[in-house]
């Protein structure tokens, strides 16, 4: 693909000039990180996932939270049998998921608004995690002094995947869905974001009273998230006086990139979340 | 060529004094059936006028005698290959999934070792693995794309009705009028914008008829966003567990229903795919596929207690055997074994777990005894192990049947091997911890093994026809990088 590799080469000057220059705050640039807005979930990636939520070494992702070796340590003990180096914890434990992140719009704005709790925005292509990932750096070098950025970071994953391979079991508050890939054709409906059987991995992360945040300009997508969280027995919408109440909700209409682009395109945004309910008695 | 069975399973009911038994065995698209009692019978019947009546059959051999065969319509009618069988509870059905056609067809066990299809349902995508809940009513199917449906074992007399296409038409066909699921307002990406396009045209020549519906009761209960291998039912506590494996390495532990959405854990130590899982009697869950090694989990809390080595065992078994010098390696560590099945011995005992595991393209099973100290022995074969079932000679003699590729060379799965009329069928009794042969089973399944009629197929023999239905699971390994980065 022509004017592929001017972009990668620039990403490697950047990387190049910034590394070393610790108190380098230049942000990235988007244009040199653009990846088409596909990717196939079905598709083995050459992907890198920890082997289990004990596996992974979120310090490296917060090292301001990181912990000391000796600290943080119990639970680890029984599953972690074949891995070789223990993962580094952090003294919090990621509790805001942003799926397909993008370029990290609404991460970078709920980071502030959460200054006490570790975000983490996950995406699929490699390029936009590294725009996103330099760009938390960039931001981090720039608020040395307030500590800001911290609680955000970025990385490449394959959610519909791997979503329980990073978070245990109720560990998650909130679940942000902001434009997915609508996936129009009929039979690539099994590649949205949002399906009965995926939803059941949503409720696994999630804690019972956390909350999914959907928002999209197709309103057939729309249609298609309401209806099957509905329909999934461990979840509830929340009602709209209660979705208006919620400044999670203005901040994802206004600060991702493609809210902007639907604001400038006149179109319009359709919202819903939906609350976990807690599981019912077994039978 | 004489075909080998890709899968067996066995019936055993010992309600009367004397034991009874039925083995059960699926060759090519032949299901062959042989009795303690010595009747036989044999899937799709030979018989002509029988034949008619049954799908799945049809002979399209230009060399034959005209008139010796009829041949059916060809529309949805190719021959279909038997990919898996699973005996009820009770022992009255037999569960077979047939690949090609993506079928579940089960079948009613008539006392004279009869075979009757009861019921033939064709699934949206190839069925991978089933298990049956434990009172037969439920059948769960794990498909090649993820998704577990729960299927009624007998298939109600509503359904056929359901079937006509007149009551097809439902509020999902009213003709509705059509509208794009994107609007020139919505944000687009080239690619989504030229299916924009696409969606209008096909507007103004009116909505394209969807895929086509199943037309029997099924029921969506779970998926992975993953190829499923292998599923299992389990009752712990009186409470109902779904155990599903798929490709990328997760088991997941739902409960059952009706609260399959549930998700209550996951055991993860795999690194490759998974292709077999097993619960031992004691109620722990073996689990084995691209690994080196098969994992032993407390799985009601996703721990894992063991690893269990087999790779190791496997290299072990092949330097002790000179002749299948072939297939070592050059260097150990390259080395791959696929394990193909997992299988619990019978135990009196509930406390002895015992397994027996194999690999694809392996002579031999290798017993494994998780008494606390693992201990792994080898159990040579004749040929390739393919499959494993227990047989009941009496009361307290159980006999484990193992299904061997008799056309390629033993350690080999392309190589065609010179000798003919080897057994398809091993028989071992386990004897003070050792396998032995058991050779009173040699004269009772002479037929079975022996001489049953081949599968219309062999005559062309397709060679990699037989390949692909004898050894599919080394072709799960992932080939990372092939598709990346677009």
């Amino acid at each position: 693909m022509p004017g592929k590799p001017a972009k990668k080469q620039k990403r490697q000057q950047f990387k190049k000039d910034v590394e070393g220059e610790e108190a380098d705050g230049r942000l990235p640039q988007k244009k040199f990180y653009r990846q088409r807005a596909h990717a196939n979930p079905f598709s083995d990636h050459s992907l890198e996932y920890p082997r289990s939520p004990s596996g992974m070494d979120w310090a490296s992702h917060y090292p301001a939270y990181a912990v000391k070796s000796n600290e943080g340590e119990g639970r680890d003990e029984s599953r972690g049998e074949g891995e070789t180096a223990k993962p580094r914890s952090t003294s919090k434990q990621v509790e805001i998921a942003d799926i397909g992140c993008g370029f990290g719009g609404l991460l970078f704005a709920l980071a502030p608004k959460f200054p006490s709790t570790l975000i983490i925005g996950m995406e699929i292509r490699t390029s936009v995690t590294e725009y996103v990932q330099e760009k938390v750096r960039a931001l981090r070098v720039q608020h040395r002094e307030d500590g800001g950025y911290q609680n955000a970071a970025c990385l490449r994953a394959n959610t519909m995947k791997f979503l329980p391979n990073f978070f245990e079991k109720g560990q998650l508050g909130k679940i942000f869905l902001c434009f997915p890939d609508p996936h129009f054709k009929q039979r690539k409906h099994k590649a949205r974001i949002v399906s009965y059987t995926l939803n059941s991995e949503y409720a696994y992360v999630l804690r019972p009273g956390g909350v999914v945040y959907t928002i999209t300009d197709v309103e057939d997508l729309h249609n298609w998230m309401v209806e099957h969280f509905e329909k999934h027995p461990s979840f509830e919408r929340v009602s709209k006086d209660e979705q208006e109440k919620d400044d999670c909700v203005e901040i994802m209409r206004n600060e991702t990139e493609e809210g902007k682009k639907v604001t400038r395109n006149n179109g319009i945004k359709y919202v819903a979340l939906f609350r976990r309910i807690e599981d019912p008695p077994w039978p | 060529m004489q075909y080998p069975y890709q899968c067996i399973e066995s019936c055993n009911r010992s309600a009367t004094e004397d034991s009874r038994w039925i083995l059960f065995g699926g060759r090519g698209s032949k299901l062959v059936a042989q009795s303690s009692t010595g009747v036989a019978s044999v899937w799709p019947p030979e018989d002509e006028d029988l034949a008619v009546s049954m799908s799945g059959w049809h002979e399209d051999e230009p060399t034959e005698p005209p008139g010796k065969k009829i041949k059916l319509s060809h529309s949805n009618d190719q021959i279909s290959t038997f990919s898996s069988l699973t005996l009820s509870h009770d022992g009255q059905h037999l569960i077979a999934v047939t690949s090609e056609d993506k079928s579940i067809r089960v079948f009613q066990i008539d006392s004279d070792c009869n075979l009757r299809q009861l019921s033939q349902r064709c699934m949206a995508r190839r069925p991978c693995a089933i298990s049956l809940t434990e009172d037969d009513s439920t059948i769960f199917c794990a498909d090649k794309f993820g998704d577990v449906y729960a299927l009624p074992l007998i298939q109600p007399s509503e359904d056929e009705q359901n079937g006509t296409p007149a009551d097809e038409p439902s509020e999902q066909d009213t003709p509705k009028h059509y509208v794009p699921a994107a609007s020139v307002l919505t944000v687009h990406s080239g690619r989504n914008r030229k299916v924009l396009e696409e969606q209008m045209k096909q507007a103004s020549k009116g909505q394209k008829k969807s895929k086509e519906q199943l037309k029997f009761k099924h029921e969506l209960l779970l998926g992975h966003v993953s190829m499923l291998t292998d599923i299992l039912h389990a009752t712990v506590e009186g409470r109902s567990y779904i155990i599903t494996s798929d490709r990328d390495e997760h088991i997941r532990i739902s409960r059952g229903l009706p609260q399959a959405h549930i998700i209550e854990g996951f055991c993860f130590g795999h690194e490759e795919f998974i292709s077999r899982l097993c619960l031992t009697t004691s109620g722990l869950l073996v689990s084995g596929g691209g690994d080196p090694y098969l994992c032993v989990w407390a799985w009601l809390d996703g721990r894992l207690l063991e690893k269990v080595f087999i790779r190791d065992a496997v290299l072990a078994f092949l330097k002790n055997h000179p002749n299948l010098a072939s297939s070592l390696p050059e260097n150990d560590d390259s080395f791959r074994i696929a394990v193909c099945g997992i299988w619990s011995v019978p135990r009196r005992k509930k406390e002895q777990d015992e397994i027996l595991v194999a690999c694809e393209g392996i002579p031999a099973v290798f017993s494994v005894r998780l008494d606390g100290t693992t201990t792994i022995d080898a159990v040579p074969l004749i040929g390739n192990a393919l499959d494993v079932a227990f047989v009941y000679a009496s009361e307290d003699s159980c006999t484990t049947v193992v299904s061997v590729d008799n056309i390629h060379k033993p350690g080999s799965t392309t190589e065609i091997r010179e000798d003919e009329g080897t057994s398809r069928l091993q028989y071992f009794a386990h004897l003070d911890g050792r396998w032995e042969d058991d050779t009173k089973f040699e004269d009772k399944l002479e037929w079975f093994s022996r001489q049953a009629p081949n599968d219309a197929r062999n005559a062309h023999g397709d060679e990699k026809a037989v390949r692909d239905t004898l050894y599919i699971v080394e072709n799960l390994r992932k080939r990372p990088g092939a598709e990346d980065q677009d």
